[in-house]
């Protein structure tokens, strides 16, 4: 006997009736099992890992900045390898650069550069600075190692030679000097 | 545990884009190279019109043949900084182009940049393409850079070419970079102070191939004495 007034019991007996079935049931789930994909092969599951889609989520400002450390990473190693001008690296693989110092002394000079192999020829990218009111006037130029032609240009327009260096070969009917930055 | 993801994501689609775009324009711009054919970007506005397109093709073929372009641009910009004419400019790097061929065939083809600008200052200075074989023999393995250099300075010093040319050799087997530089600066020094450039070099090739230079008592090619530097 059951009570009618448990809950329980009322659960239970609607569990125990018949299932109504609909007559096209087993058409459709057969039809969905033929949609399906054949079972995998050996081998198939490790190809397909490898085509797998993956979704990467990144914000517009961490892909800014991937963006960015990358660029800075191609454009130092351009950067790098054009100032190093091919140069032979040291023994422990690392491109010797030594820090030389160009120095001139011009009393009447109101501006001093240098140019030379390792600046383009450009008058304006190696202002020596004065150093004291005798007319001394220096720059420090990081040089990889190499022989580098080189001359002195007062107030713009005046070529002059180191005269603590010697003279290179000159084509152009103005003075070179001429320095050699040695490896290990 | 707050997503920062799809807290900037509520701007909307469009900023993806943006962000993408600019991605791709960073990373373009960064690895742009040198241009392989064309116009040498270094030169735009420094050498006179009229030599550009024949310094454009110098380069073209020096790349295309495997030198560097480097002392190639290097020498057009010191002809227009120095206000050449473009005859010049073009003859100057058209000789070089064929020193640094000279040099390549010596030197071998795995020779760098350095070496080949090197290379072309001795040959410039006077050695023979034999020189540099028997510099090559005689330093296997090892960068040539500042022995060819060197060989090129002491010649620019006064040294007869011929003269440099040995010592450099003699030197070869055993010294490195620094024994070279400080060759050349002992052989300047004494020329500066008076000595003949043969009589400089040969004083300071024995002392190097001796190593007479004890400390205290170095000596100099015009006869005097100084005491070595703490």
């Amino acid at each position: 006997m059951t009570d009618p007034n448990d809950p329980l019991a009322g659960i239970i007996a609607s569990l125990k009736e018949p299932v109504t079935i609909a007559p096209e049931l087993t058409e459709r789930v057969m039809a969905e099992i033929d949609r399906l994909p054949p079972p995998l092969a050996a081998g198939a599951s490790v190809e397909r890992w490898w085509r797998r889609r993956w979704t990467i989520r990144l914000s517009p400002v961490g892909g800014l900045a991937l963006a960015a450390g990358l660029a800075a990473v191609i454009f130092a190693s351009q950067l790098a390898g054009r100032r190093a001008g091919g140069a032979a690296p040291a023994a422990d693989g690392a491109i010797v650069v030594r820090a030389t110092q160009f120095v001139l002394v011009a009393p009447g000079a109101a501006a001093v550069s240098v140019v030379g192999d390792f600046n383009d020829w450009s008058l304006a990218a190696t202002p020596l600075a004065r150093a004291d009111d005798d007319g001394v006037w220096w720059v420090t130029v990081p040089l990889t190692p190499g022989r580098y032609r080189y001359a002195f240009v007062v107030d713009g327009t005046i070529w002059r030679p180191d005269p603590e260096a010697p003279a290179a070969d000159d084509e152009f009917g103005r003075p070179n000097s001429v320095v050699t930055i040695g490896g290990a | 545990m707050r997503d920062s993801t799809s807290r900037v994501g509520i701007v909307g689609p469009g900023l993806g884009i943006l962000v993408l775009l600019i991605m791709g324009a960073l990373l373009l711009m960064a690895a742009a190279p040198v241009p392989a054919h064309g116009q040498e970007p270094r030169l735009a506005g420094r050498i006179p019109d009229a030599a550009r397109a024949q310094v454009d093709a110098i380069l073209d073929a020096a790349r295309a043949s495997g030198l560097p372009a480097e002392p190639l641009v290097d020498r057009a910009l010191e002809g227009s900084a120095k206000g050449a004419s473009p005859g010049l400019i073009v003859a100057a790097v058209t000789r070089l182009r064929d020193e640094l061929l000279v040099v390549r065939s010596t030197f071998g083809a795995s020779a760098s940049p350095a070496e080949l600008a090197a290379g072309a200052s001795a040959l410039r200075a006077g050695a023979r393409s034999r020189d540099l074989a028997e510099l090559r023999k005689l330093r296997p393995g090892q960068p040539l850079t500042v022995a060819a250099a060197v060989l090129a300075d002491l010649v620019a010093a006064g040294v007869p070419a011929d003269t440099a040319v040995g010592a450099v050799l003699v030197m070869a087997s055993d010294a490195g970079d620094a024994d070279y530089v400080a060759f050349r600066r002992n052989v300047q020094r004494d020329i500066m102070l008076g000595a003949s450039p043969a009589a400089a070099l040969g004083v300071r090739l024995r002392s190097a191939t001796n190593l007479a230079d004890a400390p205290g008592n170095e000596t100099t090619a015009t006869g005097g004495r100084r005491k070595q530097k703490p």
